[in-house]
């Protein structure tokens, strides 16, 4: 069931399609916060995360049309966000050594004994792994969607999740003594 | 005893029964460590989960608002012109082919209007150069663009109308129809090279 839904779709649609600014206002109302919450999740700075959500708004209200309510619209506006805050990070990628090398920043000698809070260990990730766990644990993208999302293999997805996983369990201080 | 990795306690996690998954669940049922590391592994996602949803510092509606507006005027714009660029060449092919002396004079006895037409040919070619998606700079830029844009298409359906007449103020007012023009273009490429900052019109 989705977690945010958009008071009497039905009727919306028509009004969204014929661009009738008080349907967008409501549209955008109702899918503001995940939607900018999903974007900064993703993106590395809040300046992103907002143009991500301008521009996720503009396309929804560009392809209004296409969407033939077969699935919820959440579900459809969700899918707009996800690929343009993706879409950012490809953008971005120069600034970036994470496709070639996900390692973060090595460790300071102190972090060794850091307990982190999860918020923090989250955004320590690199871009692309944080990307894969949010996407993945969060919002409940399958691997196989998450690969055509990303345009990369499912193996690749898979072993994002794992490593990610990994090093969170590490700054979290969660290992399991053996 | 070989502890499972990350991967394969995620998998365990996964809807189906991919190869490998079943041994795999049943060493965790048998091995503690594994137990844990996997009861530990949902409650990180069950947290994850339960992060506070993080909200725009800002209300963003009004600028989407205005550019969403502004994309559909100009889509408008550029379908009404089609139209009207149809028209006006059929218009003009009928002008022309009954006409065809009348027409060739109007070019040859105003070497002037000849040039400002050129002109802006010139300078369609040159805003035809940019890219339409990175025309849209901003609300503000969108209705100035979207302003101009909707004039030149008035000034098209006025010149249409002018090449009908059959007074001696046909050039003259034919003339001061395309220099406007010209001027529009012109405010149009000010706006593409200088971000729209001021365009006076």
């Amino acid at each position: 069931m989705d977690a945010y839904r958009l008071a009497d779709v039905e009727a919306v649609l028509p009004k969204l399609r014929a661009g009738d600014p008080i349907a967008q206002e409501a549209l955008f109302r109702a899918f503001e916060s995940p939607v900018y919450n999903l974007a900064r999740r993703i993106c590395r700075t809040t300046e992103d995360a907002e143009d991500v959500l301008q521009e996720t708004f503009l396309e929804v209200f560009r392809s209004i049309a296409q969407f033939r309510g077969d699935g919820s619209i959440w579900g459809w506006v969700r899918t707009v966000a996800a690929s343009k805050a993706l879409m950012r990070l490809r953008r971005n990628r120069y600034r970036d050594t994470d496709e070639l090398n996900d390692d973060i920043t090595p460790l300071r000698r102190e972090d060794a004994a850091l307990r982190m809070d999860l918020e923090a260990a989250l955004e320590r990730l690199s871009e692309t792994s944080r990307s894969v766990v949010w996407l993945h644990d969060v919002e409940g993208y399958t691997h196989e969607e998450i690969a055509q999302m990303m345009d990369r293999t499912v193996s690749f997805s898979k072993s994002q999740l794992a490593r990610a996983h990994a090093r969170l369990r590490r700054w979290l201080g969660e290992e399991v003594a053996v | 005893m070989t502890h499972l990795t990350m991967e394969q306690l995620l998998a365990l996690r996964e809807p189906g029964l991919e190869p490998g998954v079943q041994s795999c669940r049943e060493h965790v049922a048998e091995c503690e460590v594994c137990r844990a590391e996997f009861d530990r592994l949902g409650q990180r996602i069950a947290r994850l989960k339960a992060l506070p949803t993080l909200k725009p510092a800002r209300d963003r509606f009004a600028s989407i608002r205005d550019r969403a507006r502004g994309e559909r005027s100009i889509r408008r714009v550029r379908v009404g012109a089609v139209g009207i660029l149809a028209l006006a060449a059929s218009i003009a092919l009928a002008v022309v082919t009954l006409r065809p002396h009348r027409e060739r004079e109007l070019v040859a006895a105003s070497p002037e209007l000849e040039d400002v037409m050129l002109r802006s040919q010139q300078l369609e070619r040159a805003l035809a150069q940019f890219d339409p998606d990175r025309r849209l700079v901003n609300g503000r830029t969108v209705t100035i663009t979207a302003t101009l844009e909707d004039r030149v298409a008035q000034l098209d359906r006025q010149l249409e109308v002018v090449q009908l007449l059959d007074t001696p103020e046909r050039q003259h007012e034919a003339l001061r129809l395309w220099r406007e023009r010209v001027g529009l273009l012109d405010a149009l490429m000010d706006i593409h090279l200088t971000g729209a900052r001021y365009v006076g019109f």
